[in-house]
């Protein structure tokens, strides 16, 4: 039996009163001549022993109201021999951790932090007063707690206010922090309340317990209560581990698919998981997953959205016990149907000998992100190159100098342009009008085998490296890879090994020669490819993997393809926004309003960070309004979804296996509070002894 | 001592005795003996035990046939008032105690037999023992009478026993009896020899005085009771113990009452708080009806 306000207790006096009424009442009856005194003498010995019975019961409901008041106000807990012998271990000097980590935020019904608040509560009611005790709520921002005190409302606020976190935390710290707020204390023995769930990340086992050192300068180990909040609840957790969004080009233009993975933690299969993707606030596709026990499972949604611009949703899956790893944030920069002027080097009226012929099948098919124009070199110059978003120059001779200017000018201001070699293409002429904007400059045309050879098929050249990490070709892995690897080039054009500015070589031949060169001008972006788009100097054009590479060429090209997809940060971590992006951006806000602060990098560049909840934030520029399409999606540590439990020996090998067994103890029925059923107890006292009186 | 306006209302009304009563006084009460007659009332064919004295030879000589002559008498009334002034008469929660009603009471009784030339006694039971004033119908007598009743106190208990022998002694022939008591009697047995009279003939009727304190026991705090006729003390919560008292008392009442309705003894219960006129005129047109009946 424990009490929460012991000195309370003293009202308890207050049950002698009736005796004291008794025994001292001097009060005389006034004396009266009355007539029929035999029937009153008849009648008081016909009710002796009921009355005799009667006063009795009254005393002892007068005594059982005025004892059970002031025990009830004292609020008694009645605790279970085995659980208070645990914890009477003697005055010490005590510090509650409570875990506020993200599995904590598991709920069979009742949160588990509720759980362990309760209990956190209930630690410290039970510390006798001469305990000084302090509180650490340990997160992962957690400083130092303050100084161990007699000031339990102050602890009792803090854990109210405390909230669970959705990153992990390190208990291994908080014991530290806890163990050093108690250094001040006279007492000679120290106690360290463990609040937790105890799964595996929450605790470095490989780390040594915290120690601490008396007066003697002896080191000493703490006396560890463990209050383990999970004993009892099976923690089974799914969680969406990770989420892919790529292009669908074979469903269409503005096609995504977005395939995610979902892992299993619990013993049990989970089937039929429900997976929803969401965009904005309407679901938009639906599916269902098996996952095994402990396993993976991976599911694809795929979603054509009608137009263009910059989307946040979310893929999530039905909740369970810890709803917050069931849903992946993400944002997504959908192209917008681009213009590309295709400019016709080389016209033929035979159309498959036409040089732009394949260019234009490619663009015009199903999937295309590119709405092409077809022109000829001399309509083509004169067309007002600000209405498109990319040109391609197919086998074009070098422009005049004042298109050639013009083209400088488009591609500066965030144009694409594509070049492909050819007959037309005079390299020294490129060179000096075109020289800065392509990334290499020409040299020669290398033939590599004449078309008609009878050994054509072997001399002729083939791509070797292909940089498949380039968002331009990475689709082209696996069996998609085969299509691009067996084309075959006749001639091409051989590059300088140096150019105006940065180039990048993505694909070469097998002669070491570059096929494939992308280069940024600017805000825009070239490819320049040298050998010929058409069945000229190569098949290329016939081969399964033009069409695709065209549709990349033509999204890469408008800067749609890639770049957004690395705006992502996670909670716990700070993510550095791009140099573009960083320029007006000053902070974020994360969903439940809270602000992120940023950070000024000596690069220049932002620093958002650390977030500390997952979900959608909204990148703010100094003045505290939202950057259009700048939203960062923010997702959980995956380690957290983890909840498995840490094993009883591996708790008693690190907290002592003393500690383990009465934590296992004080798992059993919970503290009773009494003060209730005394107030009840009371009022039912006093119900009857007026009933009594009345009588 | 009476109420001038009990008084008043009595005047009109005409005390009448249950029965024929034996007597010489002629007035309004009728004997039930023939014999000693002022007033031919019938014939009689002789029977064996007749006396012969009245036979009428007139009437042998007309029917040759023996007839007794038959007379009707008018007699008058001995009514005696029997008053309890024990210690518990004196008992007062109200305007008046139990004696002084019934005082009241048989003072009026008293005045009206005189009224009519009828004799009234007196026998009072008080300080444990019995006095008497014997039955007369002289106006004197009524004023003798009622200052005995003034000078009577309240005291000693009440030899309800004695009283009804020393009555029974001295009553001859039918008598009409009026008992004025509380009857808080424990024995019972003053009660039982107050109904034994009827046995012998008298027309008897019971006074039954009662204070609204005994009958509605009306204390809150503890309280000392004190007896009124000795030493007895008791001290006791009213609150308590009321209703097992009440239902004690209402049984004595109810007893008492079956008692006198079993031995053809009128019952009336007097609450020493109601008036008193109500009380004689329901006494009275009773006594009116009953006779009668007969």
């Amino acid at each position: 039996m424990t009490f929460a306000h012991p000195w309370m207790l003293l009202g308890a006096l207050a049950a002698l009163i009736p005796l004291l009424v008794h025994l001292f009442d001097r009060r005389r009856p006034r004396p009266v001549p009355f007539a029929s005194l035999s029937f009153v003498l008849r009648s008081q010995k016909r009710s002796a022993s009921r009355l005799k019975l009667r006063r009795l019961l009254v005393y002892l409901l007068r005594t059982t109201v005025l004892l059970a008041l002031p025990l009830a106000l004292a609020r008694p807990e009645w605790k279970s021999e085995s659980v208070a012998g645990a914890l009477a271990q003697g005055p010490a000097a005590t510090a509650l951790v409570l875990d506020a980590s993200l599995s904590l935020r598991f709920s069979d019904g009742k949160p588990l932090f509720e759980k362990a608040r309760a209990r956190a509560r209930d630690a410290l009611a039970r510390l006798s007063p001469e305990e000084p005790a302090t509180v650490v709520v340990c997160t992962r921002e957690a400083g130092a707690p303050p100084p161990a005190g007699f000031d339990r409302a102050r602890l009792r606020n803090l854990l109210d206010e405390a909230k669970p976190t959705y990153a992990s935390v390190e208990l291994n710290r908080c014991l530290e922090q806890a163990l050093r707020a108690l250094d001040d204390s006279p007492l000679p023995a120290r106690r360290l309340v463990v609040v937790s769930d105890f799964t595996q990340g929450s605790l470095r086992l490989e780390a040594s317990a915290p120690t601490w050192k008396d007066a003697a300068g002896v080191v000493q180990r703490p006396e560890f209560q463990l209050e383990d909040v999970a004993r009892d609840v099976a923690l089974s957790n799914r969680a969406l581990v990770d989420l892919k969004v790529l292009p669908a080009v074979q469903v269409g233009p503005r096609a995504f698919q977005f395939t995610f993975t979902v892992r299993n933690f619990s013993d049990a299969a989970a089937k039929d998981v429900q997976a929803t993707l969401k965009v904005g606030s309407q679901v938009v596709a639906k599916g269902f997953v098996d996952v095994p026990a402990h396993g993976t499972a991976q599911k694809t949604l795929t979603h054509r959205f009608e137009e263009g611009g910059s989307v946040v949703g979310e893929v999530a899956l039905s909740p369970d016990g810890l709803a917050e790893d069931d849903v992946r944030p993400f944002t997504l920069e959908v192209p917008r149907e681009l213009r590309a002027l295709v400019v016709n080097g080389q016209p033929n009226p035979t159309r498959y000998r036409d040089e732009a012929f394949f260019v234009d099948a490619a663009l015009t098919a199903q999937g295309s992100p590119a709405r092409p124009a077809l022109r000829d070199v001399d309509a083509a110059f004169r067309e007002d190159l600000s209405a498109y978003d990319e040109i391609f120059l197919l086998n074009v001779p070098a422009p005049p100098e004042d298109v050639a200017a013009k083209l400088r000018e488009f591609v500066e201001a965030g144009g694409g342009l594509f070049v492909s070699a050819g007959d037309q293409v005079d390299p020294d002429a490129w060179n000096v009008r075109m020289g800065p904007l392509l990334p290499r400059p020409l040299r020669v045309v290398r033939t590599a085998a004449g078309r008609d050879d009878p050994d054509a098929d072997a001399r002729a050249e083939r791509f070797a490296q292909v940089d498949d990490r380039h968002p331009l070709l990475s689709p082209f892995t696996g069996e998609a890879r085969e299509g691009l690897m067996s084309s075959r080039f006749f001639k091409y054009a051989l590059l300088e090994a140096a150019g105006a500015g940065e180039a990048q070589v993505l694909a070469h031949f097998r002669d070491g020669a570059p096929a494939l060169v992308a280069a940024r001008r600017g805000k825009g972006r070239v490819l320049l490819f040298t050998s010929t788009v058409d069945r000229d100097w190569s098949d290329f054009s016939i081969r399964t993997s033009f069409l695709p590479l065209m549709h990349r060429t033509a999204a890469w090209l408008a800067g749609s393809l890639d770049e957004r997809e690395a705006l992502h940060g996670r909670v716990g971590e700070t993510l550095a926004l791009p140099a573009e992006a960083s320029a007006k951006a000053a902070s974020a806000e994360s969903p439940s309003g809270e602000t992120v602060p940023g950070q000024r990098l000596d690069s220049g560049a932002l620093a958002l960070g650390p977030f500390v909840e997952p979900g959608h934030h909204a990148v703010l520029d100094s003045g505290g309004k939202p950057l259009p399409g700048m939203v960062v999606p923010v997702t959980l540590e995956a380690g957290e979804s983890d909840l498995s439990r840490l094993g009883e020996d591996a708790l008693s090998a690190w907290f002592g296996e003393a500690s383990v067994k009465a934590a296992a103890a004080s798992a059993g029925p919970s503290p009773v509070p009494l003060w209730s059923w005394l107030l009840v107890v009371a009022a039912v006292a006093f119900f009857l002894e007026g009933l009594l009186l009345r009588k | 001592m009476l109420d001038a306006r009990t008084l008043s209302r009595l005047a009109g009304a005409r005390l009448r005795a249950r029965a024929l009563m034996e007597g010489v006084l002629s007035g309004l009460h009728k004997s039930p003996h023939q014999g000693q007659s002022v007033e031919f009332a019938e014939h009689k064919e002789y029977a064996p035990g007749d006396e012969l004295r009245h036979l009428d030879w007139k009437a042998y000589g007309k029917f040759d046939r023996y007839y007794v002559k038959r007379f009707e008498h008018e007699t008058n009334l001995r009514g005696h008032l029997v008053v309890d002034a024990s210690g518990s008469m004196g008992f007062n929660s109200h305007a008046l105690s139990k004696l002084e009603v019934a005082k009241a009471l048989a003072g009026a009784l008293a005045y009206l037999l005189v009224r009519q030339q009828d004799a009234a006694g007196l026998t009072v039971m008080t300080g444990g023992h019995v006095a008497e004033l014997p039955a007369r119908a002289a106006a004197g007598h009524l004023n003798a009478l009622l200052s005995r009743l003034e000078e009577l106190p309240a005291q000693g208990e009440a030899d309800m026993v004695a009283a009804v022998d020393l009555l029974a002694e001295r009553a001859s022939g039918r008598s009409f009896v009026a008992v004025f008591s509380d009857l808080l009697d424990e024995s019972g047995v003053g009660l039982q020899r107050v109904l034994q009279l009827r046995a012998r003939k008298h027309d008897v009727a019971v006074f039954h005085l009662v204070d609204p304190a005994e009958l509605e026991f009306p204390y809150e705090d503890p309280t000392l009771f004190l007896s009124m006729e000795g030493d007895a003390r008791m001290e006791v919560n009213p609150r308590e113990i009321r209703e097992s008292y009440l239902e004690e008392f209402n049984a004595f009442l109810e007893s008492t009452r079956r008692a006198c309705a079993e031995a053809d003894v009128s019952y009336e219960r007097v609450r020493t708080d109601e008036p008193l006129d109500p009380v004689l005129l329901r006494f009275l047109s009773l006594r009116s009806r009953r006779r009668g009946r007969r």
